[in-house]
């Protein structure tokens, strides 16, 4: 095969795998704004929380159980701070829910320092995902081509769940017109405590699957959180499609860029982030601000 | 409230007197450590009172404040590093102008969102002047950023020149220059324009209505909070004598101001400056006594935001009206 | 392959066994003015990092700056050990003689939370509250600038053991206060050039952070390479952003290119993600870098993943430790270490190595300066300090007059598995590669001419 072909196929696969590994992130704080009109700030971090819990979980027991039981904790924390907190200031506005889960965030990095310590931490790939994917002349790392089957099947679930399921009519019904729901004698803050959970809960499953991947260390949040943000920023907020096509496409542009345009690459994410902003503020695919 | 007007005159300038004789005397009783602290506390309150213009009048918070203050600071600092002989209110004009200049530029990208957009578009402006920091080396030297510049003396002329790389001296240059901006920022919520900024955050529709350009309008706020974040940045770039990325730019010099705000207590005119108070004394404590700023910090704000949302100004209205019904009862 | 590498090993050798030969003998009798001497080492058996004993009443203060808080609080808590222990050390010795009293030291701790403003006020506090008598300090170099500013206005001696950067001990930064014990980006380029300069590859790849120690850790690399090597080839050169989160575009782009060595100067955490990460994209080649060494990472990097990794520093031991003081303090500091509680419990102190031991081997080289001294006096600091000869732990350490800046040999080593025991029973690693055959670079190859405009200064 011709060497420049090579490149591009496998800087295409490069960029559908961190897409997809930022997706899983994104995915989670685009619902929750969709339907609860909450800009969570600390939703990074709870992917870092899952990340060295799932760090713990492994080194007792296995990669497995820990991606099982690592975001399930998350999703406890999530949903009593939804409960007990946001759900309180809601009527405030935004401004102060902004606030609120910075504040979240701070504590939650400070807990992680306490608990794990300072130094980064390394997940040793689990064996079976180590190694080479051999497909005839292209070798990729298993463990990326994982990450892309595993957040594809994610994705799936989740069409499942929302457009089969009787709890998945009830969000979308929510999302559209909560007052009208909860006239219609549903539970809608209960539905949000659930569905808050769930938006942690697909953080908490990034934050185990990043561990092998990326060191986990207390700056963990901040360095995928942003990414995470222009996805869903630039994808439109609330839109599940947007997040997909936002992730895809700075996964992209993070691969092609440092193929083709290094030395502008880290400022294209910040720039195109600008630039869809300003040319249409509701993101690409988004319907409201 | 609205002060009464039979409330005899030497009373209303006790409280003044006795805080300028504080700030005279403050150098001198606490030494040259405790001096360079309330410098820091003077040059957030201007940095987040500007941000409170946006916040209060437009009712938006912005994400990426660090902009206009940051690039204060690098225009005062990279015009002292290349030029000779420019006067000390020069330069802090020309971070003002810097600042003033950036928010003209953005405003027309800002006039376009609200809410949410707003901040997220702001975050996006604020790290891409970051990175763009790093970036231009030949520029803005990396990381290491611009440093040991001159400064320039304070030169009355015919009467003095007063050296400002001693702490004291900076001190009461600092504590002009701010309250000034301070005192400008009030006086401009008293004017006809100020009545049509509060009217943008209540109702822009209306002020649509009313006959004023609404953009232009924003705009015009854009560069006047730009302005004071400008001249911010320029104080504390003549008062560190080294301007960096991480200092100027970096997200958390937007986000300090945004608690201050919010401890302070948003949507007042002292709260930016009580914010800016009780965030430096606790920054002060925890650094002496832990390593955990950043929980102390985050369980400042959850506080806040959780039971008392109109800040410490909120809690002190809220005391004083208490102690008020008990006298009249 | 592996006969390959040793018989380039060999090689390399005996070429700098040739050198020493045709040296001229009288450029190594150096004379010095002091030594550690590990005879006087105390018993450290009572040595706790969690509980460090401050000493009461009239001390010797020394200010330790470093990131305390935040996400990179990592430094703070790694030197921590490296302080205390040598204080507590001299301690137990009864301390100092200085000014007629022999005084103790005491620690304050500065915290600069990684900003330059934070580093300002923390360094003026320690000058002119805590009142302390010599400064240690401070990753970065932004900041070590900021705290060499503050060190020159109070007339605080400030020992900078961390920051690399060349232009801080320029014409334009200098100043009489800060002594830098590290080697500078000079010094650490021209020993690696040195060490690659007599191996076989020719095919280079450069992969760093992009900012300005990225670009001027490959710049010199690349300018005393060439120098030595004309025939060498840059086949690709790329910067990439802090805290890069996936390298894999990168090493396609390098891949692509054929590299015989990658360079690297990134520090954690992309470091340790970088090296990860190349060893999963299936790349075998040696990596050259200056701090994927902290023993945690090279532990969930395996075995494959730490062979070839080419480290150079100033202080260096692997499982063979090059001096009797380095054997000593190595035994009694890892003994000692199985004793700790969390954090330091953690495989990344296990042994005196490399970052840890060039700041624990500056830290005595410090307190032996202010025992010469005589005083905590920083005029008095200054002239024993200058121009200075110290045996040190490992190698002749000389503090240049003019411009302050340690000189000495560097070491290089190309990682190796399986490690052998440091002494019966205590075994250097096991399930990851460390420095193998240690590779000295004398100092006569990896000294830069002192600045022009400083030349002369001392006299």
């Amino acid at each position: 095969m011709d060497p420049m072909t090579f490149i591009l196929i496998t800087q295409l696969v490069h960029g559908l795998a961190y897409g997809m590994l930022l997706f899983l992130v994104a995915a989670g704080l685009s619902l929750i704004f969709g339907m609860m009109d909450i800009l969570n700030l600390s939703h990074a971090y709870f992917f870092m929380l899952a990340a060295y819990i799932g760090y713990t979980i492994a080194g007792m027991t296995n990669f497995w159980v820990a991606l099982l039981l690592a975001p399930l904790v998350v999703v406890a924390l999530g949903m009593v701070i939804e409960r007990f907190m946001l759900r309180k200031i809601h009527p405030f506005g935004h401004i102060p829910e902004l606030v609120l889960t910075i504040g979240i965030g701070l504590i939650i990095m400070e807990f992680c320092k306490a608990v794990w310590g300072t130094q980064s931490l390394m997940l040793q790939t689990p064996e079976i995902l180590s190694g080479l994917l051999n497909i005839g002349v292209f070798r990729y790392p298993l463990y990326r081509a994982f990450i892309i089957f595993f957040a594809v099947a994610m994705m799936i679930l989740m069409g499942i769940l929302f457009y089969k399921t009787r709890f998945g009519t009830i969000v979308r019904a929510a999302t559209a017109d909560a007052d009208m729901v909860n006239a219609l004698g549903i539970n809608v803050p209960l539905v949000y405590t659930v569905f808050f959970g769930f938006g942690t809960w697909l953080a908490g499953l990034a934050g185990v699957v990043v561990a092998p991947f990326l060191s986990v260390f207390p700056g963990l949040a901040d360095q995928v959180g942003f990414d995470a943000f222009v996805v869903v920023v630039m994808g439109g907020l609330g839109s599940m499609s947007g997040a997909f096509v936002g992730a895809i496409l700075i996964g992209l542009l993070n691969s092609f860029g440092i193929q083709f345009l290094p030395t502008a690459a880290p400022l294209l994410t910040f720039g195109l982030m600008a630039l869809v902003l300003s040319i249409k503020p509701t993101g690409l695919f988004g319907v409201r601000q | 409230m609205i002060a009464k007007k039979s409330a005899p005159s030497w009373k209303q300038w006790v409280f003044p007197c006795l805080v300028g004789v504080i700030l005279l005397a403050y150098p001198w009783v606490l030494g040259t450590v405790y001096t360079n602290i309330f410098i820091y506390f003077a040059i957030f309150s201007v940095f987040a009172a500007s941000l409170n213009m946006l916040v209060s009048y437009l009712g938006v918070l912005s994400f990426g404040h660090a902009l206009f203050y940051g690039g204060g600071a690098y225009a005062t600092a990279l015009f002292l590093d290349h030029i000779e002989g420019l006067g000390l209110f020069t330069v802090i004009l020309i971070g003002g102008a810097a600042g003033a200049a950036l928010g003209l530029i953005v405003s027309p990208l800002l006039n376009r969102v609200k809410a949410t957009a707003f901040a997220l578009l702001t975050l996006a402006l604020g790290q891409l002047a970051y990175m763009a920091c790093l970036k231009l080396r030949f520029i803005t030297y990396g990381e290491d950023g611009v440093g040991g510049f001159p400064i320039p003396d304070l030169t009355l002329p015919g009467i003095a020149s007063i050296n400002m790389m001693t702490a004291e001296n900076f001190y009461y240059l600092a504590v002009v220059v701010l309250s000034l901006c301070l005192l400008l920022m009030w006086f401009l919520t008293k004017t006809p324009f100020g009545s049509i900024m509060i009217g943008i955050r209540d109702n822009p529709d209306r002020v649509d209505f009313l006959g004023f350009n609404l953009p232009m309008t924003k705009a015009i706020v854009f560069v006047i909070s730009g302005f004071f974040a400008g001249i911010a940045g320029a104080v504390y770039a003549l008062f560190q004598n080294l301007v960096t990325p991480d200092g100027a730019f970096h997200i958390m010099t937007s986000f300090t101001p945004i608690m201050m705000l919010f401890v302070g207590g948003i949507g007042t005119f002292a709260g930016p400056i009580v914010g800016s108070g009780v965030m430096t004394i606790i920054e002060e404590l925890a650094t002496r006594y832990t390593t955990q700023i950043a929980l102390f910090n985050g369980i400042l704000l959850v506080l806040v935001v959780m039971y008392f949302r109109t800040g410490f100004v909120g809690l002190y209205l809220l005391i004083r009206e208490k102690l008020f019904q008990k006298e009249s009862s | 392959m592996a006969e390959k590498k040793l018989f380039f090993n060999l090689c390399l050798t005996l070429s700098l066994m040739a050198a020493l030969v045709l040296l001229p003998h009288g450029g190594f009798a150096q004379e010095v003015n002091s030594s550690f001497n590990p005879s006087e080492m105390s018993d450290m058996s009572d040595f706790d990092p969690n509980n460090f004993q401050q000493p009461e009443g009239d001390t010797i203060k020394l200010g330790y700056m470093q990131i305390m808080s935040g996400a990179a609080a990592s430094n703070g808590e790694l030197f921590w050990p490296i302080v205390t222990w040598a204080a507590h050390d001299i301690n137990k010795r009864g301390g100092i003689l200085v000014d007629g009293k022999k005084k103790k030291i005491e620690i304050v701790t500065g915290d600069t939370q990684g900003k330059p403003e934070a580093a300002k006020k923390e360094t003026e506090r320690l000058c002119l509250e805590e009142k302390v008598d010599v400064l240690w300090g401070t990753s970065g170099s932004h900041l070590a600038k900021v705290i060499a500013d503050v060190a020159k206005k109070y007339k605080v001696p400030f020992m900078n053991c961390l920051a690399l950067s060349d232009e801080l001990m320029d014409e334009k930064n200098f100043n009489r206060y800060t002594f830098r014990t590290l080697s500078n980006t000079t010094q650490w380029n021209m020993a690696m050039a040195y060490y690659f300069s007599k191996r076989p590859e020719t095919r280079f790849s450069i992969l760093c952070q992009d900012y300005m120690y990225g670009h001027s850790m490959a710049g010199a690399f690349k300018k005393h390479l060439k120098k030595l090597k004309p025939e060498v080839e840059f086949v690709s050169e790329d910067y990439h952003q802090l805290w890069l989160k996936d390298f894999a575009p990168y090493l396609t782009k390098i891949m692509a290119t054929n590299p015989e060595v990658l360079y690297t100067a990134d520090w954690l955490p992309d470091g340790d993600n970088l090296a990860k990460q190349v060893r999963n994209m299936g790349l075998e080649l040696p990596i050259a870098n200056i701090y994927i060494t902290l023993r945690e990472t090279l532990k969930a990097l395996g075995v494959d993943g730490t062979e070839n990794l080419i480290n150079g520093y100033c202080f260096m031991s692997g499982d063979t430790p090059q001096t009797e003081a380095q054997a000593k303090l190595m035994k009694a500091w890892h003994e000692q270490w199985k004793t700790w509680k969390a954090p330091y419990d953690s495989d990344t102190y296990a042994w005196p190595e490399v970052v840890l031991g060039s700041t624990l081997n500056d830290t005595y080289w410090l307190f032996d300066v202010i025992k010469r001294a005589g005083s905590t006096d920083p005029e008095k600091i200054i002239e024993v300090w200058e121009g200075d000869v110290f045996q040190s732990i490992q190698g002749i350490r000389t503090m240049r007059a003019d411009d302050h800046q340690a000189v000495y040999d560097m070491y290089i080593s190309d990682y190796t598995y399986p490690t052998k025991e440091v002494y019966p029973g205590a075994l250097y690693s096991e399930g990851f590669a460390g420095p193998g055959e240690i590779i000295t670079v004398p100092q006569k190859y990896c000294t830069p001419p002192v600045p022009e405009g400083l030349k002369g200064r001392a006299e």
